[in-house]
């Protein structure tokens, strides 16, 4: 299977919202989802559901909570409160509520473009994307010996294509340290809409993050007994960028204890553009033998 | 206000089983409410709904200036009682709108994987001047008032590595900074009141982080500053009457924001007991003609 395999959908289309009421959303899951939503689909249709009641304001940071799993075979309705509309900034919180119950909320702040004071952290240094290998091609070798069900999931193109220079040993048992450099962009068009790129980048920035944390521990979210799953997100938009392009997603985890992995993430355009950063706490942990 | 005065002032009256009401320390500036004030109320109202777990983890967001003449209004949304996880949302509220908001999420203490990352090189806390005490050497010319005002008691004691940069002359210096803290005096209380006073005091000095390679300072005329958002996790207890290193760093300033991690090491052991990220307001109001 080849890496411009057609899609069924662009991404831009399988995290639309429907408008039921002025501050209130639908949206849908894609059919060939796992038993639970993917995090960062949920980060992208509430930072959307709050774009929708924003006028011509940029988002430049958000902040959110994993309250439950979602569920990805009925819709999510998207709760909007318009907390501020102000002279400069706007400020909305979502809810994300599935079966009666919040799965998820955000909180999100909006404001106009302006220039001002500019300084930014060095982009690290680390193989090129050029010279790295697709990390589903990567794993489709390394689990050619996977059930067939397994195999199935990995024979599709995902939205994002990620290139890691540690894709090779991902699978492989031992101690490494908590770093981690992953390249991505998104494969479908995203189009024009400058606040689309922010949103799938919201949507991406969800992936790998948390295994930086297990490194030290030689686990990985295929690892028996492990319990793994994102407990909160935050990020920071910078500068506004292209995610059609490749992106190196830098990530290191300054902590864990009592159950969790706290992990921080910094995104560089190619030309080495800080363009966000991400924080993401993560629960980790063994589930005792029974 | 000395620390046991802040933790009194701290106190909310429970209204109804969500909702609550704080007000500010008559000590405190008439102004605007201090951010840290807010963060602490927040998070000891979402306690107040909340049964033997811990705080791990907290984002806010600063919407307008808190009146301080007025009180503050705390209304809880109980997202969730987990198994193991209990989630809360606070919305603070003055004259009828919202002011700041919280989320938070609380844990059953547990066993399991444990890193960290190193606490960096400082100078002992014994070796740093206090912030109060470069200050009160910088203005022993200035006015009784206002030699008046440092006298005050202080809830925390802040030492800056290097004196704090908005002091005198702001010249143009690395985005990054470390400063020694601790409550004054004894916390007391409950257990979880050492969290909220290390929550109070991590709102302090952290802004300044993304100002310092830029020559200006809070002092500088037109220079417009403010927290936007603050978000903390709390990794392990700790014991905030103890000295706490507060290692900060910018890595970035971009549009009017300037971002600031902090990450908050415990002196006696090196143990990193907090993470805090938080994205303020830094621009220059447009010039106005020279006076």
């Amino acid at each position: 299977m080849s890496e411009t395999d057609a899609q069924d959908e662009t991404l831009v289309e399988t995290l639309q919202l429907e408008r039921i009421e002025m501050n209130l959303f639908r949206g849908t899951s894609p059919d060939n989802s796992p038993g639970r939503i993917f995090g960062g689909q949920v980060i992208a249709q509430s930072l959307l559901a709050a774009y929708e009641t924003v006028e011509a304001r940029v988002a430049h940071s958000l902040h959110c909570y994993f309250i439950r799993p979602g569920d990805p075979t009925v819709p999510i309705v998207f709760e909007v409160d318009r907390s501020r509309d102000g002279g400069s900034f706007t400020t909305r919180r979502v809810v994300a509520v599935q079966h009666g119950k919040q799965i998820f909320n955000l909180a999100a702040s909006f404001k106009d473009p302006e220039e001002g004071f500019s300084h930014q952290a060095v982009m690290p240094e680390g193989p090129h994307w050029s010279e790295l290998r697709d990390q589903m091609e990567v794993m489709r070798e390394l689990m050619k010996n996977a059930p067939e069900e397994a195999k199935r999931w990995m024979s599709r193109s995902p939205p994002i294509e990620m290139r890691s220079k540690d894709a090779r040993t991902y699978f492989l048992d031992g101690a490494k340290e908590p770093v981690a450099q992953n390249w991505f962009r998104c494969r479908t068009p995203i189009g024009d809409d400058a606040h689309m790129h922010q949103v799938i980048l919201a949507y991406a920035s969800d992936m790998n993050l948390l295994s930086t944390a297990m490194r030290p521990y030689g686990v990985h979210w295929q690892t028996p007994g492990l319990q793994s799953a994102s407990l909160d997100h935050a990020m920071w938009f910078h500068k506004p960028t292209d995610f059609n392009q490749w992106h190196l997603y830098v990530h290191d985890s300054p902590s864990a204890s009592d159950g969790r992995g706290f992990i921080r993430g910094q995104i560089f355009a190619e030309d080495g553009t800080l363009v966000a950063s991400v924080a993401q706490e993560g629960l980790l942990r063994m589930k005792p033998p029974k | 206000m000395d620390t046991k005065t802040l933790v009194e002032a701290l106190k909310l009256e429970r209204l109804e089983v969500n909702l609550f009401r704080g007000t500010t320390p008559e000590e405190e500036s008439r102004e605007r409410i201090y951010g840290g004030q807010v963060i602490a109320q927040s998070l000891l109202a979402a306690y107040q709904t909340v049964e033997e777990r811990i705080c791990h983890s907290l984002h806010c967001y600063f919407i307008r200036p808190g009146d301080p003449n007025i009180p503050i209004i705390f209304e809880v949304d109980r997202s969730r009682d987990g198994g193991s996880f209990t989630t809360r949302r606070v919305v603070a509220i003055q004259h009828g709108q919202q002011i700041f908001n919280l989320a938070a999420s609380f844990q059953v203490a547990e066993d399991g994987y444990e890193h960290q990352s190193d606490m960096p090189a400082a100078p002992k806390p014994e070796e740093v001047e206090s912030d109060i005490e470069l200050q009160r050497r910088m203005l022993k010319d200035a006015p009784p008032a206002s030699r008046a005002w440092l006298d005050r008691p202080q809830p925390i004691e802040m030492r800056t590595v290097g004196g704090r940069f908005d002091v005198g002359n702001p010249e143009p210096r690395e985005p990054n900074q470390q400063v020694w803290f601790r409550a004054k005096d004894a916390i007391e209380g409950h257990d979880h009141m050492h969290q909220v006073i290390l929550a109070y005091a991590s709102d302090m000095s952290l802004l300044g982080t993304a100002v310092r390679p830029h020559g200006v300072s809070w002092r500088t005329p037109g220079f417009q500053s403010a927290s936007l958002d603050h978000a903390m996790w709390f990794h392990q207890p700790t014991d905030f009457n103890e000295w706490h290193l507060y290692h900060q760093e910018s890595p970035s300033a971009s549009g009017g924001r300037g971002f600031n991690l902090g990450y908050i090491y415990r002196a006696s052991d090196g143990a990193l007991v907090a993470s805090c990220a938080q994205e303020g307001l830094m621009r220059m109001r447009k010039a106005r003609p020279a006076k």
